[in-house]
This record gives structure tokens, sequence and C-alpha cells, in this order.
């Protein structure tokens, strides 16, 4: 316990730098190239075209104002999975670093869930376009979109600092990560509405799937953006558990591992 | 007290994988015998010295003697394996000087980078850009990339930061090897002031005359062992004895 809060007191005293290291990302990533920040925002409305073509037109997946749907839980969903994978690297491309100056290695991992949440809190401008032409404008129930980005950061961190640990020690886990992402993907009602999940044949498929701890993050963003309203209490209560026990743990394996990380590089 | 050193029977230990084990593929196939199986190497062991306030020490040894590993440990860079040290007070490490340095930014980025690595905000290194950019001699290269500075201007703008950032303790491991000589010496001039402004100095050089002059007591380390601890005449004479050199032998080795 104290280890933890001495863990993030030294956090803390180094934030400066986080938001160095964040700003720096982004400066490489927007300014270098004038399609840097265009990127940010094209790759996201680009899936949604894909995804609204194929489930919305060709396998008629009966959802109204499909895009809207689809934007509010790819955009969370965007900013955990590549915050994991990017993150999963971090160490190793920091390793100079990490070998000569000493500053708490978990900068690293979050300074760039850091820099995903800046790209998500951009593409909700083109989010809150399409929902407002498609007939569903952003009103008050939006300001929940504070806490929900809260818990998907706190989520996106625990995975991240969890992954760049693991990955130090073997190298192939990033590939077991992105495979891990691909299904975590679909088994997540992001192209689909939640209804479905629960509407499954197999009842241990669907207990197994009710498990699944990225859906209540997810549903709470929906709720928001599609529907228009708060989440329901016990949502909001699974999605705030759900991302602090991710963050307890991330945070405790790797501040467990840190001093390890440099005999591994 | 702020500027004490203290190391009791600090060793470290660097695990030498036979095979090295780099995927869980390898760990799993193997049933994670490389855990059991590793090669243990001590690069220190058994170090022990006290430090007080403003003692300028110096560190002598031959190449892997374990002179690093143990300034990273004080550093906190590395975790020691045994032992504890302890260190009191605000550290300055000048370690690797452009291992802080992203080559993609200028300088000037730069040195708030390296100010934000060492845990200086933002405020405070605008508070001491001029002086650094007026010590390191860079003039407008302050705002070029450094990807396009020499080795010796890397060092400069390095030992520049490392040196105004008021540290209670400085460690210096063999930096003031890059830069020209004019350069060297207006180093060791400021080593020399911050010393006599009351700050500890950690002093790792092959320059013997340089550590002579600078340190009223020297480690000499010898295979991870600290096999000296002394006034800096002796330490030096021990350390060449071990090396197996005849400094009345050295200057001509032709000449017999
Ligand atoms: N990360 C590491 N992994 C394995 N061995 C290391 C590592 N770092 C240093 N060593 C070994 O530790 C020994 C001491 O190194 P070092 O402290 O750098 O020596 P010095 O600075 O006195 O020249 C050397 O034999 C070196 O090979
Ligand atoms: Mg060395």
């Amino acid at each position: 316990m104290t280890a933890a809060v001495k863990g993030i007191a030294a956090l803390l005293r180094f934030r400066e730098l986080m938001f160095l290291l964040v700003a720096r990302d982004l400066k490489v990533r927007y300014k270098r190239s004038i399609l840097g920040m265009l990127w940010t925002l094209l790759n996201p409305l680009l899936q949604m075209l894909v995804y609204t073509l194929v489930f919305s037109r060709i396998m008629r997946i009966g959802v109204p104002q499909f895009p809207v749907f689809l934007l509010a839980g790819l955009l969370p969903w965007t900013l955990i999975s590549v915050s994991a994978t990017s993150s999963a690297l971090s160490l190793l491309n920091n390793q100079g670093l990490i070998r000569k100056i000493a500053v708490p290695q978990a900068v690293y991992p979050l300074s760039i869930v850091g820099s995903k949440l800046v790209d998500l809190a951009v593409s909700l401008v083109p989010l809150a376009v399409i929902a407002a032409a498609l007939g569903r404008p952003p009103g008050s129930a939006w300001l929940l979109l504070v806490p929900a980005v809260v818990v998907a950061t706190c989520f996106a961190a625990g995975l991240s600092l969890l992954f760049s640990s693991l990955t130090v020690f073997f190298r192939d886990v990033r590939h077991l990560i992105d495979i891990l992402f691909q299904i975590w993907f679909y088994v997540t009602p992001i192209i689909y509405p939640h209804e479905f999940l629960e509407k499954l044949g197999s009842p241990l498929l669907r207990s197994v799937l009710s498990l699944n701890p990225a859906t209540p993050i997810i549903r709470w963003f929906q709720m928001v953006v599609y529907e228009g309203r708060p989440p329901d209490l016990r949502t909001a209560a699974l999605a705030t558990i759900s991302a602090a026990a991710t963050l307890v743990l991330g945070f405790a394996v790797f501040q467990r591992l840190e001093d390890e990380h440099i005999h591994y590089f | 007290m702020a500027g004490a050193i203290s190391f009791q029977n600090v060793g470290v230990c660097f695990r030498m994988h036979r095979e090295k084990v780099t995927t869980l593929k390898e760990a799993v196939l193997g049933r994670f015998r490389h855990l059991r199986d590793a090669e243990v190497f001590w690069a220190a062991r058994g170090v022990s010295f006290e430090c007080r306030p403003g003692d300028s020490i110096g560190m002598i040894g031959h190449n892997g003697s374990g002179k690093s590993t143990l300034l990273k440990t004080a550093a906190g860079v590395l975790k020691p394996t045994e032992g504890s040290v302890r260190i009191e007070g605000r550290i300055s490490p000048m370690i690797e000087l452009a291992a802080g340095f992203d080559p993609e930014l200028t300088g000037r980025d730069n040195v708030f980078l390296n100010g934000a690595l060492m845990g200086y905000s933002r405020r405070e290194m605008a508070s001491k850009l001029d002086r650094i950019v007026d010590f390191s001699e860079l003039g407008e290269f302050i705002d070029v990339p450094v990807k396009n500075y020499s080795s010796g201007m890397y060092a400069r703008l390095g030992f520049a930061i490392a040196a105004d950032v008021e540290p209670e303790i400085l460690i210096v491991d063999e930096v003031l090897a890059v830069g020209d000589e004019r350069f060297q010496a207006k180093c060791m001039d400021r080593i020399r002031d911050i010393r006599a402004g009351g700050t500890t100095i950690f002093f790792v050089s092959h320059a013997m005359e340089q550590v002579a002059a600078l340190c009223d007591r020297v480690l000499v380390m010898h295979h991870g062992k600290l096999v000296f601890d002394g006034p800096a005449e002796e330490a030096i004479r021990r350390y060449r004895e071990l090396q197996g050199f005849r400094p009345d032998a050295a200057p001509h080795p032709r000449s017999a």
C-alpha cells in the first residue's frame, strides 16, 4: 500500500514530463504533416462508412441512424485498443532513456494514453456534427461523456501498463495483444446493439460474453450519444468497477515488475 | 542530511541468459527453464562506503570494473540486488549526457525535455535557459534540431543543463572526454565552483590528473570489488599496481 502511494507520488512529481511526452507525440503527428490531424479524424470516419455499408445496407442489421450508433462505441473502443497496442512497445522504444535516467517508467505508457485521449476529444467534434445531421443532436446528457471518458481512460491506462510491462519479458506478447483486440472487438457490442448478445441461444456463451469488462464502458457512451439519456445505475457502476479494477491491476503488476525491466532489454 | 551518500554491502547482479529467451512461445516450450538456469554475473558486490555532504569522491578502475553500475544505483536507475543504497538530496547524474535528448527536437526544446526528465518544471527550466545557452556556447544552434549537432556540441549542451540544476549531489561519469580541451577546462572549473558551493561530487574519470586535482578521497574498483578507499595519490598508485602499470617505464616504451 505504501509502495503504491509512493509510486503515485513519484508519478505526480513527473507530470510535467508526461505532458511534454504527450505534446511531443502530438507535435510529431499533428504538426509535422498537415494531414496529421486530418488522419486522426479520417480514420474513424472511413471505418464508419465501411461498417455502415456492410452492416446497415448489406446485412440490414436494423439500427436506425447506424453511423451515430457505431461511432458512439467505436471512438472509446479506439482509445482503449490503440492505447494498449501502442503502449505495448513504449518501454522497449524508450529503453535508451530507461537505462540512464531514473524516472517512474509508467510515464511512457501513460503518455501514450494521454495522446490517444486527445485524439478522442478531437474526434468528438465530427461525432457531434454527424449526430446532429442525422437527427440526434447532442443534448445535456452529453455532459455525462466527461465521466465516461474518465472511466474509459482509466481502463485504457490499466491495460497499457499491464501490456507494456509484459512485452519487455516476452516480445511476442504484442502479437497476442493484436489478436486479442481483434477478437475482443467482435465480441463487444460496437457494430451491433447489445440486445443481440442477450438473444443468444447458448446460455454458456451468453454468460461468458456478459463478463466482458469493456461492454459497460462502451454501453455508457452509446446510451449518452445514441440514446440521448444518462446511463442506468447498473451500467455506470459496472463500468466504474471494471475500469478501477483494471487500473489497479495494471498499476500493481507494473510496480512489481518495473525494477526488473532493465535486466530484460 | 542533504548531500549524504551511503552504500552498505551493495551488490548488483545481472542475469546472463545462456540462451536468451525473449518470447512467450520459447518460454512455454522450454517450460520456463530459463528462469532457473540463468547464469548470474555480479557487476559489483560487497561495496560499502559513506560520503558526507560536501565531500568530493573519485572512483577509478579498469573498464568493466563496475563504476558505471555503482553510479547508476546511486542515480536510482538500477536497484541493488543486495545491500542498500541511501541517497539524501537532489541528484544530478551526468552519466550519459546525450541520453535524454530527442534528436528531432531543437536544443531549446531538449533543455525542457531534459529538465522534465530530472523532475524540473517548465518554469524552473525557463529561468535557467539563458545561462544554459550561454554556458554551452551554442549560440544560434540552440534552435537547430540536435540531430545536426556534433558529439562535442551534444556534450556541451548536456553538461550545461546538468551543471545548472543546482544539485545537492553531482555524479560525473567519464563525460568530459568529449569536447575540446578549452571546454573541458571550463567544465572542470564549473565542477570546482559547484563543489565550492557545498555540493557532494561523485567523479569517475580515466584522467588521473583530473581525479587527483578534484578529489580528496578516491575509491578503486577492481572486478566489481571495492579494493581501496583513501587519499588520491595512494589510490592512483594502487590502481596502477593492479593494472601492472609502471609510470617510470610508460612514457618511452620503445626506447629500451
Ligand atoms: N545491462 C547489463 N547486462 C549485463 N551486464 C552488464 C550490464 N551493464 C553492465 N554490465 C556488465 O557489468 C560490468 C561492469 O560494467 P560497468 O559498471 O559499466 O563498468 P565501468 O563503468 O567500470 O567500465 C561489465 O562487465 C559489464 O559488461
Ligand atoms: Mg563506465
